[in-house]
């Protein structure tokens, strides 16, 4: 691999006049800020393209496959961090087309294991920082995050993710209805429920933030760094010689590189069966619906695990819903009628005064499942074969350290230490993450 | 919502059954490997197309029987009804 | 009506579905408006000369009707508590009040048009590019941002909510849309011996016959009649086919019906017909947003349907056929025809004028024309939206200028009318009617034929003039705006979708995204076939939350003694989908009194199940992890169930009643998945075993009798059982006779460490059975008990419970259970291979143990860490006070290597404080020899 210094990465401004058959912006200011914002206005110009199209290149040291959060992410940590920047991603659609682009955009780090709060607190500090990193807002927004417990059970599931969270330093605390009923005036805190509210989780800094600009923005600043992005770019198969990646073999034609990334999520196990892998991966519809606008009436994050229901108002007044995935595994993403409707009556029951709000639509994503509800992440008996997969319904909170972790796995060609829990080997080594407990409809 | 051809009851709608898994065989002997053993366990073909899968008409017959399913159409046949050229 | 500009009412039109006797009352902001019965909100507005019906998102432009219809993107309001009520298609009604969205802080005085002369610097996607720095002030813009929320307020807290209803239906045709396709297509399939349903959105059916000319008039009255005759056609109106799901599952609401506020039919249907007509689209050009700007479709509808002239003075921009008929319909209503525009022969519209509303029109040709309405009939879309959700990927005609479906179509999904192509109205009449005839042979399981296609006219494609206008409405996204995205990379029609909202509103793209993708092709230079169309999601039209939940009902299981529980103070626990008593006011007495004298507790919810068959010892042997074989009739075992991993999964006791007669308890939340569990084995892996599994959970009312005096209490009530000690000892089961009540069963078990009785009686007698206990163990100071008073009891006694002390990777030999599992059972038993080598694991493995704080006065709550230094090794999973020993006891999940009696544990408390702990010595708290168990 020829592993270029950071400094040496060439200043790409503008390439688009070699590569590009599209029409290119007036030249002018590239940098987002407000001031430039003005400026545009002013002179009517145009911004420069956020991302290029290229001719698909005879090799690259690293082909990443999937241009979705994980993809994008991992190809800008290994330009920025490592100065990898032969570095190809290929998407058979679009920039952030599968679960990056249909996730409710929800965040957080309370999870249940002492590894998968150290993981995901690592993402949220990205993403706090994440405007400015990529200069584009994401529009983050800490709005708190609040899981509700209805049973004497998950009181006790969410003490105990309250507890491993302090002591990692993560802001979680139990908190009772009366307090629930404080932060979200329109929750039905009675007891006069089938299921009452008796508390919750309370986290503070979860909240969401816009995942098209997370993936737009990742896409923007790798460009910039180099790597090239390829968009209607299927993978067919993988070039492999004495169990040793060679290449890759795209709808585009043939590319040969030492090293692929699976970034995949939904359709991971496809890409694996291409080098002979089986992995613990069942792929499930997971369905979100939103709502027609209303004035914001809902701050927080909600979740009802014993609901199967999460939801969210976006600052369009928009409500954002997700439930579990469903009850068999499909590759469809047509979505359900029963879905809409167990949504529905759930979100009344937390919330009885929303029942004339009207659904306006309903998508379904892809995710690929793993026994423990933890990720697969790193090397595989595949030389020069990486994964970065079993993303079930939490990919997009991974996204920033998931980039990072494989760049510095990648680029060290060792295991980062802080996905050491998520090898591929614990499966046969029969050593499990617990994470099962907190993340069945934990959003 | 969709429907599951039930071998004795007939079609029903898919709510009426749980999904059980597709059908996999357990090593056995005292020289079984734990990568093996965890290989049944937890890995999966998880195919995209026609895959072979248990399925238990919990609020029905009560009974488990196999049927195939296209994984992005989700529609179902029985077992071995599979025109030849699409048998694979 | 005074005035020389604007909309009015019109004399009587022989079309119009208004009636004017009788007269409505409604506020509109607060002003009062009259209408006729049959108005909508809008056709009422209008006649009262309120044109401004909403104000855009962004920009708080003012806007009015642009359809009139259900879809219509500019007349959204908000109708008392209900918000964005579709004001084109709602029916006014006496008292209602209406009131603008999104105006701040009126419809007329809007703050909010400021953001008009920013408008330049709000360009799509502008928010991605700004408020990073200072990163902390993100929140405190998005405060402002989520201020201006399009869309209208949420009913109030406490709002009661009307009553919403679910109905499944089986049809075997259902045709969407009622124009003369769908009424034709629904005649030939009911003549064909379908049962149809007809489902139309719009208040009346005969889609654009209703503001037809004479001999379409007359040709709707013939298909109505036909349509009133059939008794196979269900006809549903002001309803709309939402979705169409896998195997033809449908989705339809109705909001007619007088006992509810909505509907949801469920429909499993043979044959889906689509026939929703066509879409008018909207011409892009500067000043398309005015209001006054209108499509032909809409000034028809208004002067057919509801008597109002949309304006006084009109140019009409057309270029087809409709858009011609709608000049003679404006020019019958006397509105003047200042211009007729023919984009067939090169007009063109440049701009509308004016401020607030249309007052001029500039042409191509260089004319300015005054005029206070501007009519445009440039063209249609096809509402694609019911094939796209059954997998269809409709392409572009560039003859017709419009989507048309494929070869793709499913089976049972056909189209009928402008969806499928063009013809007269005689040629869509007969193509449907051959397509009604089809889809009722494929619903019947016949073949029927191909189904016919429809020959398309040819169309001009028109999108956009020479100016920059509106592409949605809703979102306020120009058309140069899709040029700026595609100029900076957003370049296909999901990238630029996303990037500027444009089709994310409410109205999905009905609008929009022809218009969309047209303009992006402009700017990349690409063709519409060669962009595609973005995936139409469901549902077609919004559905209200309350229709999609119905009337909610959650199953909730009680024990046939849960009133008695009630009414006797019980606070209740919500166990899954069982409600049970927690306590009846004391919990700490009601341990007193299991240990000092007996008590008695409601154990209904536990798992029962019944066994019979000469093979159940294999299949208890195969599902538990310890041996079967030895167990006499008369004796009961305790048994803990492994799931393949070796992960703990259930456990219960089993009592042999019979030879070939068992019955199974299992936990409560386990019952279904034990009883699935062990059918899946019996069938998939041991057809050859004759054992039959019946459920009888509910069949018995399960009531535990614990304490010193329990012998001596249910002694009182049994008369045909020997209870001593020597005849039915600890661990044995019998059946008999309980305060008269046959067929019994009884185990002497003990969950609580007493010695106890637990009873299993026919559920109707279980009322009569409790209070039998309680009359006759008054003087021995029974006590009922509840679910918290058990908890202690058996902490005390150093029992776990399966998925509170165990978690999902806590294995057979962590939970403790190490003398039960039977590694030596000779054949294959769930868990037995991993648990062989969980045996040999090493240090770290997780032990369920009992632990004692040094400070017996502190309990660390439930879920407490574990710590050795900072990191976390273990957890406290039950914690108590003993009202036994006066003092804190635990169960905990700690590493092997400080499981062994007396190691030092430190545990940090929610607070934040550590105290320290030790791993006890032994089982037990209470009673460790178990005497009081075997007395």
């Amino acid at each position: 691999m020829s592993v270029r210094s950071a400094t040496e990465v060439p200043e790409i401004v503008d390439t688009s006049g070699q590569a590009s058959t599209q029409r290119r912006g007036s030249p002018g200011p590239a940098k987002y800020s407000a001031i430039n914002l003005v400026k545009k206005g002013l002179s009517h110009g145009e911004w420069p393209r956020t991302f290029h199209d290229h001719e698909l290149a005879k090799s690259y040291d690293v082909v990443i496959i999937g241009a979705g959060i994980h993809g994008l992410a991992a190809a800008y940590y290994l330009a920025s961090n490592h100065g990898i920047t032969n570095v190809a991603v290929l998407d058979k659609s679009y920039i952030g087309g599968g679960g990056s682009g249909r996730n409710t955009a929800i965040v957080r780090s309370n999870y249940l294991t002492p590894e998968g709060v150290s993981f995901y607190e690592r993402s949220m500090e990205l993403y706090r920082d994440l405007a400015l990193t990529l200069n584009f807002n994401v529009m983050f927004s800490e709005r708190g995050h609040l899981t509700l417990a209805h049973t004497d059970a998950s009181v006790r599931t969410m003490r105990w993710r309250a507890e491993v969270n302090k002591l990692l330093g993560v802001n979680s605390e139990l908190i009772d209805a009366q307090e629930v009923g404080r932060i979200e005036p329109r929750l039905d805190v009675s007891t006069n429920t089938r299921y009452p509210i008796l508390g919750a989780l309370y986290h503070p800094p979860g909240g969401t933030i816009r995942h098209d600009a997370v993936n737009w923005g990742y896409a923007r600043a790798a460009d910039k760094l180099g790597v090239q992005i390829h968009q209607n770019t299927e993978v067919l198969g993988i070039n492999t010689v004495g169990g040793k990646v060679t290449g890759v073999r795209t709808s585009r034609g043939e590319v040969s590189a030492p090293i692929v990334l699976n970034c995949t999520a939904g359709w991971a196990s496809l890409i694996c069966d291409m080098v002979g892998l089986k992995l613990p991966l069942i792929t499930h519809p997971l369905e979100a619906a939103v709502t027609e606008p209303v004035k914001v009436f809902l701050k927080s994050v909600v979740v009802s695990g014993s609901l199967h229901v999460y939801v969210s108002q976006t600052d369009r007044g928009e409500l954002v819903f997700g439930a579990s995935t469903a009850p068999y595994p499909s590759y469809s993403m047509r979505g359900s009628l029963e879905f809409t409707q167990e949504l529905a009556s759930h979100v009344i029951e937390l919330m009885p005064s929303v029942a004339g709000l009207r659904l306006m639509r309903q998508w379904a994503g892809l995710c690929d499942m793993t026994p423990d509800f933890s990720p697969i992440m790193g090397f595989t008996p595949v030389e020069g074969f990486f994964v970065d997969v079993g993303w079930g319904t939490y990919g997009f909170k991974a996204g920033p350290v998931s980039g990072e972790a494989m760049a510095k796995t990648i680029a060290d060609q060792m295991q980062a230490p802080i996905i050491s829990a998520f090898t591929y080997e614990r499966f046969p080594a029969g050593t499990l993450v617990g994470e099962k407990g907190a993340a069945s409809v934990g959003h | 919502m969709i429907r599951i051809p039930c071998p004795n009851c007939g079609p029903r709608n898919s709510n009426e059954f749980r999904y059980s898994g597709e059908p996999r065989k357990r090593p056995v002997g005292d020289d079984v490997t734990p990568a093996e053993f965890r290989a049944y366990l937890y890995e999966h073909t998880n195919a995209l197309g026609w895959v072979k899968e248990n399925w238990y008409h919990s609020a029905g017959c009560r009974r488990f029987f196999q049927i195939e399913r296209h994984t992005l159409s989700n529609d179902c046949r029985p077992v071995g009804s599979a025109p030849q050229e699409s048998a694979s | 009506m005074s005035g020389t500009s604007g909309p009015y009412r019109l004399p009587v039109q022989a079309t119009e579905e208004i009636d004017r006797s009788k007269t409505i009352k409604f506020t509109w902001n607060g002003a009062s408006v009259t209408g006729y019965e049959g108005d909508t909100i809008v056709s009422a507005l209008l006649a009262n000369g309120y044109e401004v019906i909403a104000r855009g998102l962004k920009y708080h432009r003012p806007r009015g009707v642009l359809s009139g219809t259900f879809h219509d993107p500019n007349c959204t309001v908000q109708v008392d508590v209900e918000p964005n009520v579709r004001a084109a298609h709602r029916l006014a009604k006496s008292g209602m009040s209406v009131t603008a969205q999104n105006v701040f802080p009126s419809l007329k005085f809007d703050i909010g048009t400021v953001n008009q002369a920013a408008g330049r610097f709000l360009t799509a996607g502008f928010y991605y590019k700004t408020f990073m720095w200072p990163g902390p002030l993100w929140p405190a813009y998005e405060k402002v941002l989520s201020r201006f929320a399009p869309g209208g307020r949420v009913a109030p807290m406490g709002t009661p909510h009307g009553h919403y209803d679910h109905k499944y239906v089986h049809p075997d045709v259902l045709v969407a849309g009622s124009g003369p396709a769908g009424i034709a297509a629904a005649l030939a399939a009911a003549g064909a011996g379908a049962d149809v349903m007809l489902v139309e959105e719009d208040h009346n059916i005969g889609g654009h016959l209703r503001f037809g000319n004479d001999a379409e008039l007359a040709r709707l009255a013939e298909l109505r009649a036909a349509v009133a005759a059939e008794p196979r056609i269900t006809v549903l109106t002001n309803s709309v086919v939402a979705a169409r799901y896998d195997d033809n599952w449908v989705s339809v609401v109705q909001r007619t019906l007088p006992s509810a506020v909505e509907r949801l039919y469920k429909a499993r249907v043979g044959t889906l017909v689509v026939a929703p007509g066509l879409f008018e689209r909207p011409y892009v050009f500067e000043g398309n947003d005015l209001p006054g700007v209108m499509l032909s479709t809409a000034a028809r509808r208004l002067i057919k349907l509801y008597g109002i002239a949309p304006g006084r003075t009109a140019v009409v921009f057309t270029a087809n056929a409709e858009g011609d008929s709608c000049v003679e319909t404006l020019r019958a209503a006397g509105v003047t025809i200042a211009a007729v525009v023919d984009a067939r022969t090169g007009g063109n519209v440049v701009r509308a004028l004016g401020r607030g509303h249309v007052t001029g029109v500039e042409l191509a040709d260089g004319r300015t024309i005054k005029a206070d309405l501007l009519v445009t009939a440039t063209g249609w879309t096809a509402p694609t939206s019911l094939i796209n959700m059954a997998g269809a990927r409709p392409v572009w005609n560039q003859v017709a200028a419009r989507f048309m479906p494929g070869d793709d179509l499913p089976s049972n999904v056909m189209v009928a009318g402008g969806l499928g192509g063009d013809g007269t109205l005689a040629e869509l009449i007969d193509h449907a009617t051959e397509i009604g005839r089809i889809a009722a042979a494929r619903a019947a399981g016949a073949d029927g034929g191909k189904a016919p296609l429809l020959g398309v006219d040819s169309h001009p494609a028109l999108f956009r003039s020479t100016t920059h206008g509106f592409i949605d409405y809703t979102e306020d996204v120009q058309s140069k705006d899709i040029i700026a995205a595609a100029a900076e990379g957003y370049d296909s029609s999901e990238l630029v979708k996303r990037f500027t909202t444009a089709t994310m509103g409410p109205s999905q793209g009905k609008y929009e995204t022809i218009n969309t993708i047209a303009v992006l092709g402009e700017a990349v230079g690409a063709s519409v076939s060669d962009l595609g169309t973005t995936v139409w999601r469901p549902p077609f039209a919004p559905i209200s939350l309350g229709a999609l939940a119905g009337q909610h009902a959650e199953p909730t299981r009680i024990s046939p003694m849960q009133e008695w529980h009630e009414a006797h103070g019980a606070e209740p626990l919500i166990a899954g989908q069982w409600i049970r008593p927690e306590h009846y006011g004391d919990p700490v007495a009601e341990v007193n009194a299991v240990r000092n004298a007996v008590g008695i507790i409601d154990v209904t919810p536990l798992g029962k199940l019944d066994l019979r068959g000469p093979d159940i010892s294999k299949l208890l042997n195969v599902v538990y992890v310890n041996a079967w074989n030895k167990l006499d009739v008369g004796s009961v075992r305790y048994g803990v169930m492994c799931a393949e991993d070796g992960v703990v999964m259930d456990d219960g006791v089993t009592g042999r009643l019979g030879e070939n007669h068992y019955l199974m308890s299992t936990t409560s939340s386990g019952a279904a998945t034990v009883w699935e569990w062990c059918e899946n084995w019996l069938q998939t892996e041991h057809p050859d075993w004759q054992v039959h599994i019946t459920p009888v959970t509910t069949s018995y009312a399960s009531i535990n009798i614990a304490g010193p005096k329990s012998r001596e209490l249910i002694s009182r009530l049994v008369t045909d059982v020997d209870l001593s000690n020597e005849a039915f000892p600890y661990m044995k089961v019998r059946q008999g006779t309980i305060a008269g009540v046959p067929d019994c069963v009884l185990w002497r078990i003990g969950f609580t460490g007493e010695l106890s009785f637990e009873i299993h009686v026919p559920s109707s007698y279980g009322l009569h059975v409790w209070e039998s206990l309680l009359e006759a163990g008054a003087d021995l100071g029974v006590k009922p008990f509840g679910i918290e008073a058990q908890r202690v009891l058996r902490l005390e006694k150093g029992h776990f419970i399966v998925a509170q002390d165990t978690d999902a990777l806590t294995k057979g030999f962590s939970a403790g259970i190490d003398g039960l599992i039977k590694l030596d059972k000779p054949d294959y038993f769930s868990g037995k291979t991993e648990l062989a080598w969980q045996r040999s694991a090493g240090a770290d493995d997780i032990r369920v143990v009992p632990i004692q704080t040094d400070d017996p006065n502190i309990v660390p709550p439930e879920a407490s860490q574990i710590v050795v230094g900072s990191k976390m090794v273990g957890r406290v999973t039950s914690s108590r006070m003993s009202p036994t020993l006066k003092r804190s006891i635990a169960l905990a999940q700690v590493p092997a290597s400080l499981s062994t009696a007396g190691s030092a544990l430190t545990i940090v408390l929610p607070s934040g404080n550590r105290i320290s702990a030790h791993v006890f010595d032994g089982h037990a708290f209470v009673d460790p020899q178990g005497e009081r168990l075997h007395g």
